[in-house]
């Protein structure tokens, strides 16, 4: 049963074609998280299933029922903001008790409801305090307890972490999810942190330029990118992307990225190239995928590479080390003493079984 | 040792030309305070006084016997229900505008421009209206045009505080069950609360302070106290204690005023430019 | 559901209308219908004694240009307005610069100065006349003490000393209006640009003409803008002091135009004098806004 359902939907500002005809569902209950560049649409597309802007064209249905023309109070949704939107005159429990009261919820019902939600959020304690006298994290903390406080269809995230530090963000992050467990409300989620996307979605609306570039689960997007654009998106340190040309070796197809240097790839995933010999090709190789070469390591599609390592960024469980390869510098994410110092040789293993192959024309992978 | 030592003469040279400064800018209200607690003697000996010997009430006494004071009241009902129109359309009107840029610019640059039109030209065909309305020293006619001339400085000072005000708050209430009305009461209203007051106070003074507006449009029932001030001017004799009386009657109430009001003081004046 | 969305979706989008309508219709009665009555009346032939309400074409007008009395006023506006003004704006920026920094006491001081700019003009007026009055007024004795003689100056009355009385009472009240206004905008100047001009070896004039200027010029240009249009109007200040006298030696547009319409009631012809005041202003505030931080 789809909770949320959204057809050809448009929206413009002025010149700007924000929302190009987009069509999604929304299964109840489910964890969606809309992300994607600035500028790609996502909060406008969260705005406009709020009701805080119209669609200009194209149907939104909230549990069946067309909601294009309803405004916003009807719609059955609460929506927690990136800059928390608490009111400052109030205390923390009218902050929460709004929205109860603008829907003339009784007032016995009222403290209640808003103490269940306070406890919920740890943040029981600061009640009678005004937002002013809040740090960031119970600011926010304070945003999704007015939002949670109300029995919603639907819940609406507008980036509510964005304002956090990292740590902060690390624990909200985990709060929230565990708040959409405890609760299995639909909740829509934007933000355009990758890392976001990935930890708290069950699924990911991945948009660029007011499309859907892709949708899935966050290991489907992850592992089996339609495009190079979501191979490049998700992902920290980014896939590293590498032009090449398809090369004809004696065992079939392979990757060729300067006349002197061509990968050879394995056998499942020469055919997809058969039909491009000599074309374009852009390799994507994930910085995980780039290994430290074992001796004895002869598995089918690991090549092995000689690289001198010119930069070193250790992170404290990993080690990302810069290479040359082929025309461009390639990251690779070692375990944390592989490497120790720029300049060093390293004996490297691409591993081409998890290789993206990318049409350069298209941006498509093959 | 020498540096701080000069910055230290430097500063005490400085607070000793501010002192000054201030003193010769105050010396004239001080003067006209002064002379209202004067005796008539005293008012005119010659050479002047700069300290009067004994302080008494009897100017206010006279026009409060008079029934002179009662301009101060008249006054106060047109500047206060006037100012109380004005901001109520003026906000409702600048949410309009801010929120939604109802009209887009030229709504906003023609209503600034209103604000900028010269009293005189406009009293002129204001008066011949209210001559054939019957509004000519009444006070519902002093009040509306008081209401209307105040308009354009509430609807653009009210514009400004209501874009300081995140939009998002408005949206959250929106989706939390509050209608447009709703929004605008429970939440805009309270959290402009702090410009409303500044800008009314300045919408206030303005009203109190006209002079030409109510020379024009007043007779004898609803002489303002500006009025009442002039009519005491009689070439060579003035009569001294009643002007300063008066004025004093009529200016310590927005000293009083202003005084609360000193952190909107620059936002009120510069029409909203400087932020202060 | 649906029914009830479509018609809150209509009213959303009359509300923003609804919201500006009273205050439009008030400021049309007021701002237009004034403008529309100027215009017609400057056509016709009404004064005091002869309601004469047929088109007499541009005969007010061409009367305009060969009235003296009319252009002399428009001159002694400018003049008023051409001293007045930059006395102001220097006086405003040297209080400013001197209340910049610290020092103690400096909200008080600041309080305190800026109290002329909300007395009314016309008690502003009023209180002058008793400063300058040429026996009681404590101004011709200080002059005295500072001359050692008697100085019995005639401020209000001798044609020589009329300008300076009524633009001493002008930017006595005025100058605070300067003063804090640049006190907010110099506070505001960026001090790491100013410290950056003084490691880069730039002096105080050359800082002050590179950096702090270019800084407060938008709000100086404001201020000069709402002065400007105040002084072009300068009734009370006047009309307490000097009546437009002696003669007609200090009259302005404004006193022109009142003593006109409404001692004279010269109704036409006062309708064509304000119908040009207005032209004249809103050419000029026109102008004027495009170059201004104001609108926007």
């Amino acid at each position: 049963m789809a909770d949320l359902k959204i057809k050809a939907l448009h929206k413009h500002y002025g010149p700007v074609h924000a929302v190009r005809g987009i069509d999604l569902e929304i299964p109840a209950g489910e964890f969606t998280v809309l992300v994607g560049q600035s500028g790609c649409g996502k909060s406008t597309l969260l705005r406009t299933i709020a009701g805080l802007e119209d669609a200009d064209a194209g149907d939104i249905e909230i549990a069946g029922e067309r909601v294009n023309d309803v405004a916003p109070k009807d719609r059955d949704i609460a929506m927690v903001f990136q800059n928390y939107a608490l009111y400052p005159y109030m205390t923390v429990f009218d902050n929460i008790a709004f929205g109860l009261r603008a829907r003339r919820t009784p007032k016995s019902e009222i403290e209640p409801k808003v103490r269940r939600a306070a406890r919920m959020l740890a943040i029981d304690h600061l009640l009678q305090r005004f937002p002013r006298q809040l740090s960031g994290g119970q600011l926010q903390r304070v945003a999704i307890g007015r939002a949670i406080v109300r029995n919603a269809r639907l819940y609406l995230f507008d980036e509510p972490l964005s304002n956090l530090d990292a740590q902060l963000r690390d624990e909200m992050r985990g709060e929230i999810k565990r708040l959409h467990q405890e609760l299995g409300k639909t909740m829509i989620y934007v933000t355009h942190d990758q890392v976001e996307a990935m930890t708290m979605a069950d699924r990911i609306v991945l948009l660029r330029e007011g499309r859907i570039e892709q949708a899935g689960s966050p290991l489907d997007l992850y592992e089996r990118p339609a495009t190079g654009y979501v191979a490049g998106f998700l992902g920290s340190p980014a896939m590293n992307f590498l032009p090449a040309t398809v090369d004809e070796q004696s065992s079939g197809p392979a990757v060729r990225l300067t006349p002197t240097l061509s990968l050879p790839l394995p056998a499942a995933r020469r055919g997809a190239l058969e039909a491009r010999r000599g074309g374009a090709l852009t390799l994507g190789l994930r910085p995980e995928h780039i290994l430290r070469a074992a001796g004895d390591d002869a598995r089918e599609g690991l090549v092995r590479y000689s690289a001198l390592i010119d930069l070193v960024q250790p992170t404290g469980s990993r080690t990302y080390a810069t290479f040359r390869l082929g025309e461009r510098d390639v990251v690779a994410e070692l375990q944390s003493h592989d490497v120790s110092r720029p300049g060093e040789k390293l004996d490297l293993a691409l591993d081409m079984n998890r290789a993206v192959l990318i049409d350069p024309e298209t941006n498509r992978v093959i | 040792m020498r540096g701080p030592a000069r910055r230290q003469v430097r500063q005490g040279l400085r607070l000793m030309l501010a002192t000054a400064v201030t003193l010769v800018f105050l010396f004239p209200i001080y003067w006209l305070f002064m002379i209202s607690l004067k005796t008539a003697d005293e008012i005119y000996a010659y050479p002047p006084r700069w300290f009067p010997a004994q302080l008494q009430f009897g100017n206010y006494a006279v026009l409060f016997r008079d029934g002179d004071a009662l301009t101060v009241w008249n006054s106060l009902v047109v500047a206060g229900v006037s100012t109380v129109l004005a901001m109520l359309l003026g906000t409702l009107c600048a949410y309009s505008i801010a929120r939604f840029r109802t009209g887009g610019d030229r709504l906003s640059d023609w209503i600034l421009s209103q604000r900028m039109i010269p009293p005189i030209a406009v009293v002129f065909p204001i008066f011949l209206l209210y001559v054939w309305l019957g509004l000519v020293d009444s006070f519902l006619g002093v009040i509306l045009l008081y209401t209307a001339f105040n308009l354009p400085y509430v609807i653009w000072m009210m514009r400004g505080y209501i874009q300081d005000i995140p939009k998002a708050l408005e949206e959250s209430a929106l989706v939390d069950g509050c209608t447009r009305w709703e929004v605008i009461w429970k939440v805009v209203l309270p959290m402009a609360r702090a410009g409303m007051l500044a800008t009314a106070i300045f919408t206030f003074v303005f009203a109190w302070n006209d002079f030409l507006f109510a020379l024009v449009l007043t007779r004898t029932e609803v002489t303002t106290y500006t009025v009442q001030v002039t009519h005491y001017f009689g070439g060579q004799s003035n009569f001294w204690s009643k002007i300063s009386a008066m004025s004093v009657l009529g200016t310590l109430p927005i000293f009083i005023a202003v005084g609360f009001m000193q952190r909107y003081l620059v936002r009120g004046i510069s029409l909203g430019a400087v932020k202060g | 559901m649906a029914s009830r969305g479509g018609t809150a979706r209509f009213a959303d989008r009359n509300f923003p209308l609804l919201l500006v309508a009273p205050a439009i219709l008030i400021l049309l009665l007021v701002g237009v219908f004034p403008l529309a009555y100027l215009v017609v009346a400057s056509f016709q032939g009404i004064t005091m004694t002869d309601n004469d309400k047929s088109f007499q074409g541009l005969v007010n007008y061409i009367q305009l240009f060969h009235d003296p009395r009319l252009w002399t006023s428009l001159l002694h506006t400018v003049l008023f307005t051409a001293i007045a003004l930059p006395l102001e704006l220097l006086l405003g920026l040297a209080l400013a610069q001197l209340f910049l920094d610290k020092m103690p006491g400096r909200s008080v001081f600041v309080g305190l100065l800026v109290l002329p700019v909300v007395v009314s003009p016309i008690v502003a007026g009023a209180t002058w006349s008793l400063l300058l009055d040429n026996r009681f007024g404590p101004v011709n004795q200080i002059l005295g003490w500072v001359f050692g003689r008697e100085m019995p100056l005639l401020w209000t009355i001798n044609p020589e000393l009329v300008y300076p009385a009524i633009i001493l009472a002008e930017v006595w009240q005025w100058t605070p209006f300067m003063f804090i206004l640049l006190l907010a905008a110099l506070a505001s100047v960026d001090r790491s640009q100013m410290e950056a001009a003084a490691i880069d070896g730039a002096g105080y004039w050359r800082t002050f003409f590179r950096i702090v200027l270019p800084a407060i010029w938008p709000v100086m240009a404001v201020a000069v803008l709402i002065r400007g249009l105040d002084l072009f109007r300068i009734f009370d200040v006047v009309w307490a002091l000097t009546q437009g006298g002696p003669g007609m030696r200090t009259e302005t547009i404004s006193i022109f135009t009142y003593i006109k319409g409404f001692q004279q009631f010269e109704i036409s012809y006062t309708a064509a004098v304000a119908f040009l005041v207005i032209l004249l202003l809103s050419g000029l505030v026109m102008a004027a806004l495009r170059r201004v931080e104001l609108s926007r």
